[in-house]
């Protein structure tokens, strides 16, 4: 293309542009168009919002933001440019949404029949689609799976020095901590997250799958992170961690999950395309992409879907907490990181 | 007046969150002071000092070297030196990192234990190697104005080369140099990317926490003029760094005298000092992402967001040429509360992408509003979503950015030539046309580049603000790369650097003499 010609592009685009914002306020809602806020930006989406513009012949405009972002944009100006549809990923994040009065109820006995009560909000505010389990991986020649117990073993003094894991300012720890602060009180969860603080082998830096790569390069023996970044670096070429593995820290009550999930936002020009929409998610050919594309568990456990490496991890019992617990412990949580120093 | 009305548009996100920190209880800020505010603190002004010092280091030495001396290469390095602006921080840290984590390719392929970039010292290496250039810039284009004249002078009265550099260089250059310094610290404190992912606890950091951990963006807003008042500091500061100093020089410019040619060692020397640089800030860290990119299958096409981006930047540079001006005219008018809102408009630059986004989006409500009731309906929405909105907060973010290097321009304008110019009868609008205008060309469109580029490289406040159909390559590059998937984040980062090193390299276009 030539200068000029994107020139005159770009002209004709920043004058569409503005044009739109002039002409924007209240316009009449359009039947067939479904606007999506969204924090997530995975290839398990794009497909699934391509498949439901070819069932349903609508048009899917989606808008995407980090979920804190997200919600303040919603919060600040939903009412010129209203979402029909927010998805959010991290429980906690969705009780909070639901907490800005961000979703409006919608009931759905196909929902409520396929998505397990632990799943969604009670008043179908929200709906889980998928989830990420948070887990301990460690290298196999340095660390005996026998050693290992639950999220507790990452506390244990045996294992000083050789635990990674990123920042406390991560939702995912954030959450998880949110959990243990459910389930052992705070005193011990924070006794816990100082014990594990003392632990690392190195300052929390990087994401998730930098943990698993430190344990890959020795640097670190045991990390915890999600199973799903690990899910896909054993499916890349790119990185090798054949000699790690995954434990499940199922200790009762279960593993800690992070949940994906949808509702119906307050507010929606076109409420029913929404509600079809999340149903569409929560089909057989919905659901399928979730594990195929993005390594997630779906939230209809009868789906059937192929991935080699979700099946070599095997099963696993997930800690059914709500959504309303973790999200109200959050605050909390974060507090307990920085009172442990877990930087 | 101009001054004023600049501050009021441009104060108003600042106001607004001073309005949003009042809100506030005040409890969040009692928990962080007991707990890890000393740290916050400490890293932020740590960081951007360490980043601040090495950048001038790295600035002062390179600008000297390419003004001073002839070596072979020397044309070509005064424009490769400034390329490195062209390098996001967050992607500069993302291919770093991965370039030095334990076990990486390189350390592979080179079979030695590399120190991972991490930490504070980290996350100031790589705002040193891609931030200097604001010092080499102003630096360089201070040490050409000012030729070379006295420099040979305190030669021939027996200085040696350092003690000349020492005692006439570096003043005569050192209100250039201050102003780079504060412009990388600057960029350092609002920073929240490279902090994050390389494990240093900013006060940015813990404003981005203030939000997502706790939901409360009052709480963030409290910490956030914590670090204005940092910033303030800083600005300050650079100002007393400057001082009263103005130099006149009475060089004509057919005075300057030929640089020194070096030969043998010294040019290998001076060829070394520009090119580490240049690697580490920019060839390295693109040609780590070139390989990712190569062995990567793109996900989606990235068209939308090269025309997005390109819009934003063209506009958003215009507006910047428009604004600097204003205010530069202003702050040459002298009157002091000008100055006190100007340098108060340019102190937003220290804040935060992301909480500045959040105080435009509180203070266009407010706008809104009023529009609404003036207007009696909707006929124009400013508010998030809207291009207006976006461009508005580059502008308030950016006004730093598009001040200065007007400011420096229009410095050179020299009273005593408006002054002689209005004695031999010009009017106001002559002596702007005929002596305003080209002496301060270059300088306005360097603001309007710098402007244009960082606007291309901006990341929170895009995503907050933009209108739901328009993508940028940063968004692009930074969803991917949030998502740990950097390979897939390459091709995007590729592209905004492949449009921005043209745009940073026409900065050299723009330099006074060229």
């Amino acid at each position: 293309m030539s200068i000029k010609r994107s020139l005159k592009q770009g002209m004709a685009c920043f004058a569409a542009a503005l044009l739109a914002s002039c002409t924007g306020g209240e316009t009449e809602p359009d039947p067939d168009k479904l606007v999506i806020y969204s924090s997530r930006h995975y290839d398990s989406d794009y497909a699934l919002y391509k498949a439901f513009e070819e069932a349903k012949g609508v048009t899917v405009e989606v808008i995407e933001a980090d979920g804190d972002l997200l919600i303040e944009r919603v919060r600040a100006d939903g009412a010129s440019n209203p979402p029909d549809v927010i998805i959010t990923v991290d429980s906690g994040r969705l009780w909070r949404a639901d907490q800005e009065g961000l979703f409006a109820p919608a009931e759905s006995e196909f929902l409520n029949e396929r998505i397990p009560a632990s799943m969604r909000h009670a008043d179908g505010h929200w709906y889980g689609l998928s989830s990420r389990a948070r887990v301990i991986v460690y290298a196999r020649d340095r660390v005996d799976a026998d050693a290992l117990a639950g999220y507790e073993s990452l506390a244990d003094p045996a294992f000083e020095g050789r635990v990674c894991a990123r920042s406390s300012g991560n939702i995912y720890n954030i959450s998880l901590l949110a959990a243990l602060i459910d389930r052992w009180g705070e005193t011990r969860a924070q006794d816990w997250a100082s014990k594990v603080a003392a632990n690392f082998a190195r300052a929390p830096q990087g994401g998730d799958s930098d943990q698993i790569r430190a344990v890959a390069a020795g640097e670190c023996d045991v990390a915890l992170v999600n199973h799903y970044y690990f899910a896909r670096m054993a499916r890349s070429e790119e990185d090798d961690v054949s000699g790690l593995a995954v434990f499940w820290p199922e200790a009762s009550p279960g593993v800690h999950v992070n949940i994906s999930g949808a509702g119906v936002a307050s507010g929606a020009r076109n409420p029913e395309l929404a509600l079809s929409f999340i149903e569409f998610a929560a089909s057989d050919e919905g659901q399928r992409l979730f594990p195929e594309l993005t390594n997630e568990y779906p939230a209809v456990t009868s789906v059937s879907y192929s991935n080699d490496v979700l099946d070599a991890m095997g099963k696993f019992t997930a800690d059914p907490l709500s959504g309303s617990v973790i999200g109200g412990n959050q605050e909390l949580a974060q507090r307990v990181f920085d009172r442990a120093g877990w930087p | 007046m101009l001054g004023a009305l600049l501050a009021a548009v441009f104060g108003l996100p600042l106001l607004a969150l001073l309005v949003l920190a009042a809100s506030g209880s005040g409890e969040y800020l009692a928990h962080i002071a007991s707990t890890r505010l000393t740290e916050f603190s400490r890293s932020s002004a740590l960081l951007a000092i360490l980043s601040g010092a090495v950048a001038a280091i790295i600035g002062v030495s390179c600008a000297w070297i390419v003004t001073r001396f002839e070596f072979a290469g020397r044309k070509l390095f005064e424009w490769l030196l400034i390329l490195p602006l062209a390098m996001p921080g967050y992607v500069a840290a993302y291919s770093w990192y991965a370039l030095t984590a334990p076990g990486s390719r390189l350390e592979q392929l080179i079979g030695i234990d590399l120190p991972t970039v991490s930490g504070i010292a980290g996350a100031a290496f790589i705002f040193a190697f891609t931030l200097y250039p604001y010092v080499f810039l102003l630096a360089r284009n201070s040490l050409e104005a000012h030729g070379r004249l006295s420099w040979d002078v305190a030669r021939s009265l027996g200085a040696g080369p350092w003690q000349a550099f020492a005692k006439v260089g570096l003043p005569l250059i050192w209100p250039a140099v201050a102003a780079g310094t504060a412009l990388v610290a600057m960029e350092v404190l609002a920073d929240y990317g490279v902090a994050d992912f390389l494990g240093v606890s900013t006060l940015t950091v813990g404003i981005v926490r203030a939000w997502s951990s706790f939901g409360d963006p009052a709480a963030a807003a409290q910490i956030a003029v914590i670090l204005l008042f940092g910033a303030l500091i800083f600005l300050g500061v650079e100002r007393g760094a400057r001082g009263r100093r103005q130099f006149v020089s009475g060089e004509a410019e057919g005075l300057q005298s030929a640089r020194t040619p070096l030969s043998g060692a010294n040019s290998l020397a001076a060829i070394l000092v520009c090119v580490i640089p240049i690697t580490l800030g920019l060839v390295a860290p693109a040609a780590n992402l070139a390989w990712l990119a190569i062995e990567t299958q793109p996900a989606r096409s990235i068209m939308a967001a090269v025309q997005g981006t390109a819009l934003l930047a063209t506009t958003s540079g215009l507006l910047a040429i428009i604004i600097g001006l204003t205010a530069a005219f202003a702050l040459r008018s002298g009157r002091p509360a000008a100055t006190a809102a100007i340098r108060f408009v340019q102190a937003g630059y220290a804040v935060p992408g992301a909480v500045a986004a959040i105080a435009i989006l509180a203070a266009l409500v407010v706008i809104q509003a009023g529009v609404n009731w003036m207007t009696g309906g909707a006929i124009l929405t400013i508010t998030g979503g809207s291009i207006f909105a976006l461009l508005f907060a580059y502008q308030a973010r950016f006004a730093a950015v598009a001040i200065l290097p007007c400011e420096s321009a229009l410095g050179k304008v020299r009273r005593e030539l408006d002054e002689a110019a209005r004695n031999l009868g010009a009017t106001p609008r002559q002596v702007l046309a005929r002596i305003h205008v080209p002496l301060a060309a270059s300088g306005v469109a360097t603001a309007g580049l710098l402007v244009g580029i960082e606007v291309m490289k901006e990341l929170p406040a895009t995503m907050i603000l933009r209108p739901f159909d328009l993508e940028t390559l940063a968004v692009a590059a930074h969803n991917y790369a949030s998502d740990e998937r950097l390979a897939q984040a390459a091709l995007p980062a590729l592209v905004l650097l492949a449009i921005c090193v043209p745009a940073t390299a026409a900065l050299n276009l723009l330099r006074p003499n060229a």
